[in-house]
């Protein structure tokens, strides 16, 4: 038994192979590509959003559908913290995640929508299994998936209303009773701890 | 190309059902009903014996964990997360923490590497011993039931041993695992990791996990009535899937041979030799098989894995105040259900700024109301189980 | 002793004890049966079983179960056709206890020797059959509705082959009676199933179907229909399908070993042996096949009503027909 290569040396052997994918698919797609941690993310613009999976799906063999949801953007907070950073504009992030069934390559696809109305085409023509990601995005962050053929809630009972994954929204039991979590946490004592619990 | 099965499916349904011209019933399966793994609710339209479409109704245990996590720091979320497929709840730990190091550049030091790959395995045994107990029950056998879950007991036994729980063992700490078991408030913490004699122990119930993988083969393969109700029975082919993002057994059983623990690198797997199961046809059964031999591939790792564990410590370096660089990073895991993964994205907190969780249960029941058109009601429940999901794990 | 002669003598008396023997009998034996089905699926399953109530092996087991039924609330549900809810029960039980009357358990032990005694246990037994699909209809739910009407189908056509299977018994024997029948096998030297292993295995087959028991539990089916037409049930109305079971197992083994077993006989024992001895050997092979039906309910998944019908149309049907064929020239001939 030989020992492993740590984690991050392997990201970065992993992460070269995979730029020429990226800039190719970016290229075909019409997006740019960004490559962290081993995973390639292709932001491409909203009017190219089917367009890109259906190429991904057919000139790239990213046939596998893993998942799609969004991310929301916001400085308007009800829980939790605010946007750190003060240059990150106001929006909703859809991103969705292809694979293929053979290498392990895998795509991010994001596309930024109005924070307000966030509209764009569904995938479900592409992917069907996109159907019930959207439904949950659709609920969740107040996403209008175009043509999509049954865009009801999927989790949240028929009568409810808002969308709970927006920043915007409270979350209720934190209203009556603020613990715990993250703002919570007690500053650590002064002294430094240097030894490491067990190491 | 998934787009044709459907429409190909329809068109043969058509002709099917022309002819019947009596009344349809809506049959409400769930949410309270013996065989839907908790709450799953399926609304069908049936006539007499058979179904002709059916829509699952989700929801009745969603947590909003994805919220949650929003306020929650990165060690409490441990906590939260292992009560997602909660059959399984070790392994749904792993691809979070992975996630959490990654961003970090956190060394992950080797020995915890292998604690963390061993309880993953048996997380999948044990998993997969549910499954094997809990499908033929719901094809009508109930012997099968004692002869897994009897095995899956000593497993668990084995988890709570290192882990102190045997379904939520939320063991592992961002850079490792957790360092000291079992030292209380007084002692002075000792370094202590595996119970002593859990080598031998482990190796001891791996002989018996593949007995009684044997056993069940014998009791199940070899039936009979079991073939006539699975062979051919929810065919699921490899495109359509795919396109649903059918993931884990469910996936290989359809054909594909793809197994995440190949080509992801969130654990060592690539220095221990197994192999990938695949069905031929994609029906119940294969999804029955495909399962059965994962157990025997599972037996396969931890046997080789226990020989090679290295010394070492189990923590790296970590600040007390656990705070994520901002970014993202999407990280899945083959979990006994498929595909478990965690996009993460940080804004530098002591908690995420969003987490969505993949979870591979929803995507695998997602194609139910494909694989349940114009079946019997007998086979929905046949498919239903084949498939395998766990209510925490759809809902999340 | 005289005195309790001349008063069985008396015909209103003696059908009394008749009477109450028979209303012993089925919580008896449905006890014992339910008590072994208990144990035994928990030997096979690596189980203990009941344990603690009685005392010792849990013997007592299936009569605290009783008491609990018996307290239980009587619900009926609100849509439900009341009368015919309350008395299917009733009509499952009868065509039970009916069928304890031409079992013979010796020479001169039977509560009625008809002479068309096995054309009276195939015809009464059907009764169940309503009471079945009496409580399916009844109940005012769609899972009980489905169970009932599986039932339904199930039962006729495995009434088919369950009477085509005794044919050739009948055939062989020349008489219809039960003791009859018995006879003609002590006379013959040899039971039955020596020549008759077809009928019996179809018969068999089709007497597992008939009691709704695993691997043709369809009608209750607890993984697709809940409890098929017991759903709405419990108290002592379940209590009642419950024995019913356990007791039609008891009858329908107790048929098919006086077919095809040689009943209470055992070569080698004169008749007086029999006529003490006559009960226990009958009980003894009925267990035997109580014992088969018991392993076979915890070893196999079940059918789906499609492959249950083509099982009893496409093979136990026409193998039966031809069993009977075979059996009526070989009769001619031989």
């Amino acid at each position: 038994m030989t020992s492993s290569p740590s984690d991050t040396e392997q990201a970065e052997q992993v992460a070269h192979p995979l730029q020429d994918f990226a800039d190719e698919l970016a290229g075909a797609v019409g997006g740019t590509v960004e490559i962290a941690f081993d995973s390639v993310k292709v932001s491409v613009p909203a009017e190219n959003w089917v367009q890109a999976h259906l190429t991904a799906r057919d000139d790239y063999d990213l046939v596998f559908f893993s998942f799609l949801s969004a991310i929301d953007w916001a400085r308007d907070v009800a829980v939790g913290d605010p946007l750190a950073d003060e240059e990150v504009e106001e929006r909703i992030e859809v991103i969705s995640s292809v694979a293929d069934v053979s290498e392990g390559k895998r795509v991010t696809f994001s596309c930024d929508l109005d924070h307000a109305t966030p509209t764009i085409d569904s995938l479900v023509e592409v992917y069907a299994g996109a159907n019930w990601h959207e439904r949950e995005a659709a609920e969740m962050f107040g996403i209008d998936f175009r043509g999509h053929p049954d865009l009801t809630l999927l989790y949240l009972p028929d009568s409810f209303e808002g969308n709970p994954l927006r920043k915007s929204f409270p979350l209720l039991s934190r209203e009556v009773k603020p613990w715990p979590g993250k703002v919570d946490v007690e500053a650590m004592p002064e002294k430094p701890s240097t030894e490491n619990p067990g190491a | 190309m998934a787009i044709d099965q459907d429409t190909l499916r329809h068109m043969s349904e058509a002709s099917v059902s022309v002819e019947l011209e009596t009344q349809d019933m809506t049959l409400n399966i769930g949410p309270q009903h013996p065989s839907t793994h908790g709450v799953l609710r399926l609304v069908a339209t049936v006539d007499g014996e058979r179904v002709f479409g059916v829509r699952p109704v989700i929801g009745y245990m969603h947590r909003g964990y994805e919220k949650l996590s929003e306020v929650r720091t990165y060690p409490q979320i441990t906590a939260l997360i292992n009560r997602i497929d909660w059959v399984s709840g070790y392994a749904n730990e792993v691809p979070f923490i992975v996630a959490a190091e990654r961003l970090m550049e956190l060394e992950v030091p080797e020995r915890a590497q292998f604690i963390r790959l061993i309880l993953t395995e048996m997380a999948r045994i044990s998993s997969h011993m549910v499954f094997m107990a809990s499908y033929p029950l719901e094809l009508g056998a109930a012997t099968p039931l004692f002869f897994a879950l009897r095995e899956r007991e000593r497993l668990l036994d084995l988890l709570e041993g290192v882990t102190g729980g045997r379904f939520h063992p939320n063991f592992n700490r961002i850079g490792g695992v957790k360092p000291n078991a079992g030292a209380g408030p007084t002692q002075k913490k000792t370094p202590q990791d595996l119970p002593a004699g859990f080598f031998e122990e482990t190796r001891e119930a791996m002989e018996r996990i593949r007995h009684a993988a044997d056993q069940l083969e014998d009791l199940i393969a070899g039936n009979e009535i079991i073939r006539a109700r699975t062979k051919g029975i929810g065919v699921i082919p490899p495109e359509v899937a795919v396109a649903y993002g059918l993931s884990g057994p469910n996936l290989r059983a359809s054909g594909v041979g793809f197994d995440l623990r190949k080509t992801e690198n969130y654990l060592p797997y690539h220095l221990f030799d197994f192999d990938i199961p695949t069905g031929e046809n994609g029906d119940c059964y294969d999804r029955w098989w495909v399962r059965l031999q994962e157990i025997r591939q599972s037996c396969r790792i931890i046997e080789q894995a226990i020989d090679g564990v290295p010394e070492g410590p189990l923590q790296a370096k970590v600040p007390k105040v656990i705070k994520v660089p901002a970014g993202e990073v999407y990280v899945r895991a083959e979990n006994p259900k498929g595909e478990m993964g965690y996009y993460l994205v940080s804004d530098g907190g002591q908690g995420p700024y969003r987490l969505k969780i993949r979870s591979a249960s929803f995507s695998n029941i997602s194609v139910l109301p494909w694989a349940l058109e114009n079946v019997l009601v007998p086979d929905i429940i046949a498919i239903m189980g084949s498939l395998d999901f766990v209510l925490g794990d759809v809902d999340r | 002793m005289d005195v309790i002669v001349d008063l069985f003598s008396n015909f209103w008396v003696a059908l009394l004890g008749k009477i109450l023997l028979v209303a012993l009998m089925i919580p008896l034996v449905g006890m014992v049966i339910g008590f072994a089905e208990m144990k035994l699926s928990a030997k096979m399953q690596n189980r203990v079983g009941p344990y603690f109530a009685g005392g010792r092996w849990g013997w007592a087991q299936l009569i605290a179960d009783g008491v609990k039924f018996f307290q239980k609330e009587d619900l009926i549900p609100a849509d439900a056709d009341r009368p015919v809810f309350k008395t299917a029960p009733i009509w499952v039980l009868v065509g039970t206890v009916a069928l304890f009357v031409v079992i013979p358990f010796g020479p001169d032990l039977i509560f009625r020797d008809l002479s068309v005694g096995i054309f009276y246990a195939l015809a009464i037994s059907s009764i169940s059959t309503i009471g079945v699909l009496m409580a399916g209809w009844s109940s005012a739910n769609k899972y009980s509705l489905m169970g009932g009407l599986r039932a339904a189908g199930q039962l006729i056509a495995y009434e088919l082959p369950l009477v085509l299977a005794v044919v050739g018994s009948v055939i062989l024997a020349g008489t219809m009676s039960m003791t009859g029948i018995v006879e003609a096998q002590i006379e013959a030297g040899y039971p039955y199933i020596v020549v008759q292993f077809v009928g019996f295995g179809i018969f068999m087959v089709a007497a597992l179907a008939e009691l709704t028991r695993i691997p043709f539990d369809m009608p209750i089916a607890e993984s697709e229909l809940v409890m098929g037409y017991l759903t709405e049930y419990s108290g002592f109305r379940f209590l009642f399908f419950f024995l019913a079971e356990f007791a039609n197992m008891f009858t329908l083994s107790a048929i098919a070993v006086t077919l095809f077993l040689g009943g209470y006989w055992l070569p080698g024992l004169s008749e007086t042996q029999l006529a003490y001895l006559g009960p226990i050997i009958l009980i003894a092979k009925v267990f035997v096949l109580v014992f088969a039906m018991i392993w076979f309910r915890w070893t196999f998944p079940r059918f789906r009503e499609d492959q249950l019908q083509t099982l009893a149309w496409k093979w136990l049907i026409p193998l039966a027909l031809a069993n009977i064929l075979v059996t009526a020239t070989l009769k001619v001939v031989l």
